[in-house]
C-alpha cells in the first residue's frame, strides 16, 4: 500500500538532517569526512528507491471508500487489522510485543 | 538575534538574564530568561504556518489568563506580546517539575496524581465560554474533513469513524476544553501536579472527550497496564472527575471517547507527516509520524475488537 513518507522521502528527510543539521557542526576531520562518504552512501539508496515502480493503493483506496459508505460486513475488521500488522512489521515492530500474545 | 530578543523582552519585563532557547517544541519557540528572582518562560511562535484548529499565541493567553483566573493550576500569565523580533509571543512563569512521559510513568508516581488530574478538568470545564468567545466547537466531522486533506486511504481510521457515527452516546452540552490533557503536557514534582500546559488546542467540547484523551495508550509512554496515562487506573480518576464536575460520565462513554482520541491521533500523526512532506515545516520527527501513525491504527483495531467489532 502507499504509504508516506515513502521509503525515499524518509531517506530524504535522513540526507537532509545528516547534512544540514549535522554536517556543520562536526569539527574532527575524519568524522567530517566519513559523513560525507556516508552521504554518498545515502545518494546512492535514494537513487536506488527511486527506480522503484509506485506502490498501487487502488485497493486500500476503495476498502476505506467502502468503509465511509458504512459498507462494514463482518470480517472487515480483520483483514484491516492484518493489514495494519504487515506495516507494523515495518514501521515498528516491538510496538506489538505491547499487545498479549494472543495478538 | 539573542541580543535583539534581549532588548525586546527588557523593553516589558525590565531587566532580564540571557534567553536560553530550550529543545523541543516544533511549531512554538520556549525561551526561558529571568527577571530577578523570577522565573519566566518566553513562548513564541515559530516559522511555521499556524495550523488548523490551533489557537494563536493571543488566544492561548486569554485562555491561560481565565484558567489562571478559576484557580487551575497553571504557569502564572506575565504579558502578551505582538511583536516579539516578528513573531507573537507571551510570557508565563516558567515552572519546576517534570514534562517528560517516559520519566514520569516510571515513577514514583505521586499518590494523588490521579485525583489531580480529575480535580483540574473539573476547573476547567466550569470556565465560562462567554469569557472565550474565540473558542470553536469540535465534532467528529472535523476530524473526517481532517482526514480527508491528508488523501491517503486508511481503512482502520475509516472503521474507527464508522464505528464513533453508529455508536454515538447522547451529546453533552459543549464545555470549553483543554483539548490535550494528557501526560506530557503536564508539570509533575513529588507531590503532585504542578501546572497544565500547552493550550494551543483549547476548543469547545463533550466534557467526556476531554476527560478520556490521558486514556489513549500513546500517552500511556510504555506504561500500558496503567490505562490513565500510564500512571493509574481509569476509575478513581472517573469518579472523583464526576464527583466534582456534577457530570455522570460512565465507563462506557470513557471507552467511546478513548477510541475517539485515538482516532484523532491518528489522523494527527499524518497531519504532523504532511506538515514535513508538504514543505511547510521540514523535519524527520514530524516525517516519522507519518508511519508510526500504524501503532495508533493498531490500537483503533485493539479497541474495536474488544467492543465486539469483527
Amino acid at each position: 500500500m502507499s504509504e508516506r513518507p515513502t521509503p525515499d522521502e524518509l531517506a530524504e528527510a535522513i540526507e537532509e538532517f545528516l547534512a544540514g543539521e549535522i554536517l556543520p557542526t562536526l569539527d574532527d576531520q575524519r568524522t567530517r569526512f566519513r559523513m560525507l562518504v556516508a552521504l554518498n552512501a545515502l545518494g546512492i539508496v535514494r537513487r536506488e528507491l527511486a527506480k522503484l515502480p509506485p506502490v498501487d493503493d487502488a485497493g486500500q483506496r476503495e476498502l476505506a471508500a467502502r468503509i465511509r459508505a458504512g459498507d462494514v460486513p463482518a470480517g472487515t475488521l480483520a483483514r484491516v487489522k492484518a493489514d495494519v500488522h504487515a506495516r507494523l512489521l515495518i514501521a515498528s515492530p516491538h510496538y506489538l510485543e505491547r499487545y498479549g500474545a494472543d495478538e | 538575534m539573542i541580543a535583539d530578543m534581549r532588548e525586546a523582552l527588557e523593553a516589558v519585563l525590565g531587566p532580564i538574564s540571557e534567553p536560553v532557547l530550550l529543545p523541543g517544541g516544533a511549531s512554538k519557540e520556549a525561551w526561558a530568561v529571568d527577571a530577578g528572582d523570577e522565573r519566566l518562560l518566553v513562548r513564541r511562535a515559530g516559522g511555521g504556518v499556524i495550523h488548523r484548529h490551533t489557537l494563536s499565541l493571543r488566544h492561548e493567553f486569554e485562555v491561560l489568563l481565565a484558567a489562571h483566573e478559576a484557580g487551575v493550576s497553571v504557569p502564572r500569565p506575565v504579558a502578551y506580546i505582538e511583536d516579539l523580533e516578528g513573531r507573537e509571543a507571551f510570557v508565563m512563569e516558567r515552572l519546576e517539575g517534570e514534562t517528560i512521559g517516559r520519566r514520569i510513568v516510571r515513577g514514583p508516581v505521586p499518590e494523588r496524581l490521579p485525583e489531580q488530574m480529575a480535580e483540574e478538568l473539573a476547573k476547567i470545564h466550569a470556565l465560562a465560554p462567554e469569557r472565550l468567545p474565540f473558542l470553536e466547537e469540535a465534532t467528529i466531522d472535523r476530524l473526517v474533513d481532517e482526514l480527508d486533506d491528508v488523501d491517503e486511504p486508511h481503512p482502520a481510521i475509516e472503521l474507527g469513524l464508522w464505528w464513533l457515527r453508529e455508536q454515538r452516546p447522547p451529546q453533552r452540552e459543549p464545555v470549553v476544553v483543554h483539548g490535550d490533557f494528557r501526560i506530557g503536557n503536564l508539570v509533575i514534582d513529588e507531590s503532585g501536579l504542578v501546572g497544565v500546559l500547552d493550550w494551543e488546542f483549547a476548543h469547545l467540547d463533550d466534557p467526556a472527550r476531554d476527560l478520556s484523551f490521558s486514556l489513549v495508550r500513546a500517552w500511556r509512554f510504555g506504561a500500558d497496564h496503567l490505562r490513565l496515562g500510564g500512571i493509574g487506573d481509569a476509575e478513581p480518576y472517573l469518579e472523583r472527575y464526576n464527583e466534582l464536575a456534577g457530570f455522570d460520565v460512565g465507563p462506557d462513554e470513557l471507552d467511546y471517547w478513548e477510541l475517539a482520541g485515538n482516532v484523532g491521533w491518528a489522523i494527527g500523526c499524518l497531519t504532523q507527516a504532511q506538515r514535513h512532506l508538504t514543505g511547510r515545516d521540514r523535519s524527520v520527527e514530524l516525517a516519522i509520524l507519518g508511519r508510526l501513525g500504524a501503532e495508533v491504527e493498531y490500537e483503533i483495531c485493539h479497541l474495536l475488537e474488544t467492543q465486539g467489532v469483527t
